[in-house]
């Protein structure tokens, strides 16, 4: 399971970043969402998937680390 | 004294967000006052914008920018762009000069309802400077960015500082103007709880608003930001500018008896200041835009203001409020009456005070009754903002 096609749907509804330039390996905050959007994005997340995630490590700055995150999550939340 | 040109208008308003769109629907005594928010207990009625927000940003851009900011940058864009200003002039030499009376109200209420979990961007969506701060980066201005908060007088009290700033030299160019955007349930609910907004009747909302009227109940809410650019009349000939109008004289006083009650010599003080600074008499003033924010109270005291400065000439001075048509926009109020006075002034026309049924006789003075009434004499007006706080701000406008 990789939520990672999700999210790059999510971030480019939220806010228009086009789906060519969403590459999963590139820092958002490179993309201007500096670390307080993120956190707003973050919310989206967790409203998408239903889920809570932990407070994210401050380490995750692309699209493709935030999606293991949310996988791990998620995978913890189904076998829950 | 360097003489001070209005060279440019930017509304984004209730009644649209061209001037001469905006004041069109004034002479034609259009109002945008509606009822909002029928899940309240008791019936809300206020003048919203329809805005577009995709004309001025991409959806990344309005992460934490509260609507207040977003009419904010749009009016400033829209008198940069009108001015013609932008391009020749030294960033450092631009100043920004915004009223706002509550800041982003929509980002507070919104967090309230997160239910817990709070928007990281709340604050610095809210902050009352923010606005000013999104024109500066959104214009490159790199002088003074400053905000003003003095509840209903802020815009008119940044206009006459921006007038201060561009007079001394301070700076070239000024953006000057205010926005408010505060229709949100807990704010109405607020204002509701104050007894100063009109009350009405199912289906009478538009009407509800009436300055100087024996039946007045008090003022709708109105949304929306307004800006001008100021410059020297020197620059402005110098770059062959259209000159709306000049900025002739402001004044500025503080009650200092009452946190809200209006006083009829502290505004009086505010009037004389203006036309001492303008030097101009009583009687070469052909229209007043009221501040007339249709309370009991309020309309009475500035009438009675404008009786004691006026004298024998108050029946030489066409008064009238357009409250009644936008709402009051609070923070935004001072430069959006100004930007109407401004363009009573080019057109030599003159917005009615609307919805005034009956004037009350304590309000006895010569108000704008019709509508598409001209003034071909019309060479000065006014334009009154009094604020909660006891600070009373007139900007005194003379054509071009």
């Amino acid at each position: 399971m990789s939520s990672l096609k999700e999210l790059q749907d999510l971030i480019h509804e939220k806010y228009g970043i086009d789906m060519s330039e969403l590459d999963p390996s590139a820092s958002m905050r490179e993309k201007g969402l500096d670390s307080l959007a993120l956190v707003e994005f973050l919310f989206a997340v967790e409203d998408h998937f239903h889920i809570n995630l932990p407070d994210v490590d401050s380490n995750v700055d692309t699209l493709a680390e935030l999606a293991v995150v949310v996988d791990r999550v998620r995978a913890a939340k189904a076998a829950a | 004294m360097n003489s001070i040109a209005v060279t440019g208008l930017g509304l984004v308003t209730s009644h649209g967000d061209t001037p001469d769109a905006v004041f069109a629907a004034m002479m034609r005594g259009e109002s945008a006052v509606q009822p909002v928010f029928p899940e309240l207990p008791k019936p809300a009625a206020a003048a919203t914008v329809a805005f577009d927000q995709s004309r001025w940003f991409t959806k990344l851009q309005l992460a934490g920018v509260d609507r207040v900011s977003q009419l904010a940058v749009a009016a400033a864009d829209l008198a940069m762009k009108d001015a013609g200003a932008a391009g020749d002039i030294d960033p450092e030499r631009i100043g920004v000069y915004a009223g706002c009376g509550m800041g982003g109200a929509a980002a507070l209420e919104a967090a309230y309802r997160s239910g817990g979990r709070v928007p990281p961007l709340t604050i610095p969506a809210f902050m009352p400077n923010a606005p000013a701060a999104h024109v500066a980066m959104r214009q490159k201005a790199l002088g003074p960015v400053l905000t003003y908060s003095v509840a209903c007088a802020s815009s008119a009290v940044a206009i006459a500082e921006a007038a201060k700033a561009v007079q001394s030299g301070e700076v070239d160019v000024a953006i000057a103007g205010g926005t408010e955007a505060l229709i949100v349930p807990g704010v109405v609910l607020a204002w509701q709880a104050m007894q100063t907004l009109a009350s009405f009747n199912p289906g009478e909302a538009a009407s509800s608003v009436r300055p100087f009227s024996l039946d007045r109940t008090g003022f709708a809410l109105g949304e929306g930001a307004a800006f001008v650019i100021l410059e020297s009349a020197e620059r402005a000939r110098r770059r062959n500018a259209r000159v709306y109008a000049c900025l002739a004289g402001w004044g500025i006083s503080c009650d200092a008896t009452h946190l809200t009650k209006p006083d009829v010599p502290g505004q009086a003080r505010a009037l004389r200041a203006a036309l001492r600074r303008a030097d101009l008499k009583p009687r070469d003033v052909g229209y007043c835009n009221a501040h007339g924010t249709a309370t009991r109270i309020g309309d009475v005291i500035e009438r009675d203001a404008l009786a004691e400065v006026w004298g024998n000439d108050l029946d030489h001075l066409s008064v009238s409020s357009t409250k009644a048509l936008h709402g009051h926009l609070l923070g935004a109020a001072g430069a959006l009456e100004a930007a109407i006075t401004v363009l009573a002034l080019q057109h030599r026309q003159l917005p009615p005070n609307a919805n005034c049924t009956e004037i009350d006789p304590a309000c006895r003075m010569n108000l704008v009754t019709r509508t598409g009434v001209a003034a071909p004499q019309l060479e000065v007006a006014l334009s009154n903002s009094f604020a909660f706080g006891g600070t009373n701000a007139v900007l005194l406008f003379k054509r071009a």
